[in-house]
């Protein structure tokens, strides 16, 4: 009883949050959805768990921009710094609620920054895992 | 009486150097040091206050000009303006070891005055011909170009130069005086009086007049401040004066200063624009619309269209490494005194970020007079 009361009280307060933090973001998140259903027969939705892993991770395609860490630093809700010295606003929706709502500019970041730090374009499951994660901050 | 008159055998003094003569003297001397070691010796931001002791040397000059009409006896030039035979016969008394007395200046002496005045005028005069083509800056910016002020900056060496001679030679001047002519000149100048000798000439007596000096001072002081003032604000010759085009501040200022465009060649922004997907160790790739747009907007406001000091010196770039501002033989000069420390504090993030310390680089003009260096950069 007590068990599902709680369960029950946590979606009413936390689902309306949860869809207010993502809804900006929602058509971006689709987008990504269609295409990496498109890519992957066994795609079976995005998680924040592997973006998390994801935005962490060290490559080896460039020893000056080794991880989207070395910008954004390891915390998304703080706000970053570019190796020429600009801030870059956090990347966590939360602190910055326009992240991820103008799709050209997402792909233009996504497109520059996969390449300059792992040397590949990135597939729209990391893109989609990527937003899930920053969304759910 | 006749006793005690005859033992009061101290000789009495008179007035040669009157008050404004003496303030004029060591307020020069103090000033002329102060623009001498900020021109010789001094960083790029030690404009303002060469800039500072020039204004003063000039004001200075033009008080010494209206003085020498209405000051006192003399400090008249009419009573130190001396003919050529005058000059030589000081000249083969110095070299036959005779002395003859004079209680103001000598017939060198006062040419040396006209020397010294003279070579100032044309100090202040050449400074302000660099100060307008090669900055931009205050009377002439509307009408010198870069070069005119670059060939200036020679000529104003030169004369600055020839300054410390003449400066030199007045010393030994005084020098020479003090031992052979048993004069105390520099006390002389502080208290403006000599012994007085009956047997030295007196010159025909002027009395001074520091009401007409004011009101010609100020006349003329403030019909050259205005004057200086209009030309002033004329806009600098090739100076940009249009905000930086705003797609441009967007998409390459996210990540860095946005560069104003006359720092770079078209050749510099064609090599940069061309090769975005390897840009300085990132991809900063932009749709090809945009890329377009941005090469326009660069080409055409590139360093060749402007006449600014940058758009000159940055110019020239370094063979090495042809499209970064930071490897350029002038911007390595001119930072060499900043350690790397203080250009990879946070508070400016790396060599490029010239806003950091330069508050006019948006601008692309770069007036010494606006460095900051930040609070977290100062080590």
């Amino acid at each position: 009883m007590k068990s599902r009361q709680f369960i029950a009280l946590s979606c009413i307060v936390l689902l309306p949050a949860m869809a207010y933090a993502g809804a900006a973001q929602k058509p971006i998140i689709d987008s990504y959805l269609a295409a990496a259903k498109a890519e992957n027969a066994a795609f079976s939705g995005f998680s924040a768990e592997r973006g998390k892993s994801f935005f962490l991770a060290k490559h080896d395609a460039s020893s000056e921009t080794p991880s989207c860490t070395t910008c954004h630093t390891s915390d998304p809700t703080k706000a970053g710094q570019t190796r020429a010295g600009k801030d870059v606003a956090p990347m966590a929706v939360s602190k910055t609620p326009d992240r991820f709502t103008d799709a050209e500019k997402v792909e233009k970041w996504f497109t520059r920054n996969c390449q300059s730090v792992i040397g590949r374009a990135c597939t729209a499951q990391e893109k989609g895992d990527f937003i899930t994660f920053m969304a759910s901050l | 009486m006749m006793e005690s008159n005859y033992l009061n055998t101290k000789p009495s003094t008179i007035q040669v150097w009157d008050l404004g003569v003496r303030i004029f003297h060591w307020a020069l001397l103090a000033a002329v040091i102060v623009a001498a070691m900020t021109g010789f010796f001094g960083s790029p931001d030690s404009l303002q206050i060469h800039l500072i002791a020039g204004v003063s040397i000039s004001l200075l000059v033009l008080f010494r000009l209206i003085w020498g009409f209405s000051g006192s006896t003399y400090a008249r030039f009419r009573t130190f303006l001396f003919s050529p035979d005058k000059v030589r016969g000081r000249i083969q008394e110095m070299l036959t070891g005779r002395h003859t007395r004079y209680l103001g200046h000598n017939p060198l002496g006062g040419w040396m005055i006209f020397a010294l005045l003279a070579c100032l005028t044309l100090i202040v005069c050449t400074g302000s011909v660099v100060l307008g083509g090669v900055f931009k800056q205050g009377p002439l910016a509307f009408v010198t170009s870069f070069a005119t002020g670059r060939f200036v900056q020679e000529i104003h060496q030169i004369f600055a130069f020839g300054l410390v001679g003449l400066v030199g030679l007045h010393l030994a001047g005084v020098a020479y005086e003090t031992v052979f002519g048993k004069e105390k000149l520099v006390s002389a100048m502080i208290s403006g009086n000599k012994p007085d000798s009956s047997d030295v000439p007196a010159p025909p007596f002027a009395r001074a007049r520091p009401f007409v000096a004011l009101i010609a001072f100020v006349v003329f002081g403030m019909a050259g401040t205005v004057g200086v003032a209009s030309f002033a604000a004329r806009p600098g010759l090739g100076v940009p004066t249009a905000a930086v085009d705003p797609l441009y501040a967007k998409e390459c200022g996210a990540c860095h200063f946005a560069y104003h465009p006359s720092m770079g060649t078209a050749a510099l922004w064609d090599g940069i624009l061309s090769h975005l997907d390897q840009h300085f160790g990132e991809d900063a790739s932009l749709p090809e619309a945009t890329r377009t747009k941005l090469v326009a907007y660069l080409k055409e406001n590139s360093s060749e269209h402007w006449d600014t000091r940058v758009s000159h010196v940055l110019a020239t770039a370094n063979p090495k490494e042809p499209l970064r501002f930071t490897a350029t033989r002038f911007w390595t000069r001119m930072h060499r005194e900043i350690p790397d420390k203080a250009f990879a504090s946070k508070a400016v993030g790396f060599k490029g970020a010239c806003n950091a310390c330069h508050s006019d680089a948006k601008t692309g003009l770069f007036a010494p007079q606006n460095i900051e260096i930040p609070e977290g950069a100062r080590l």
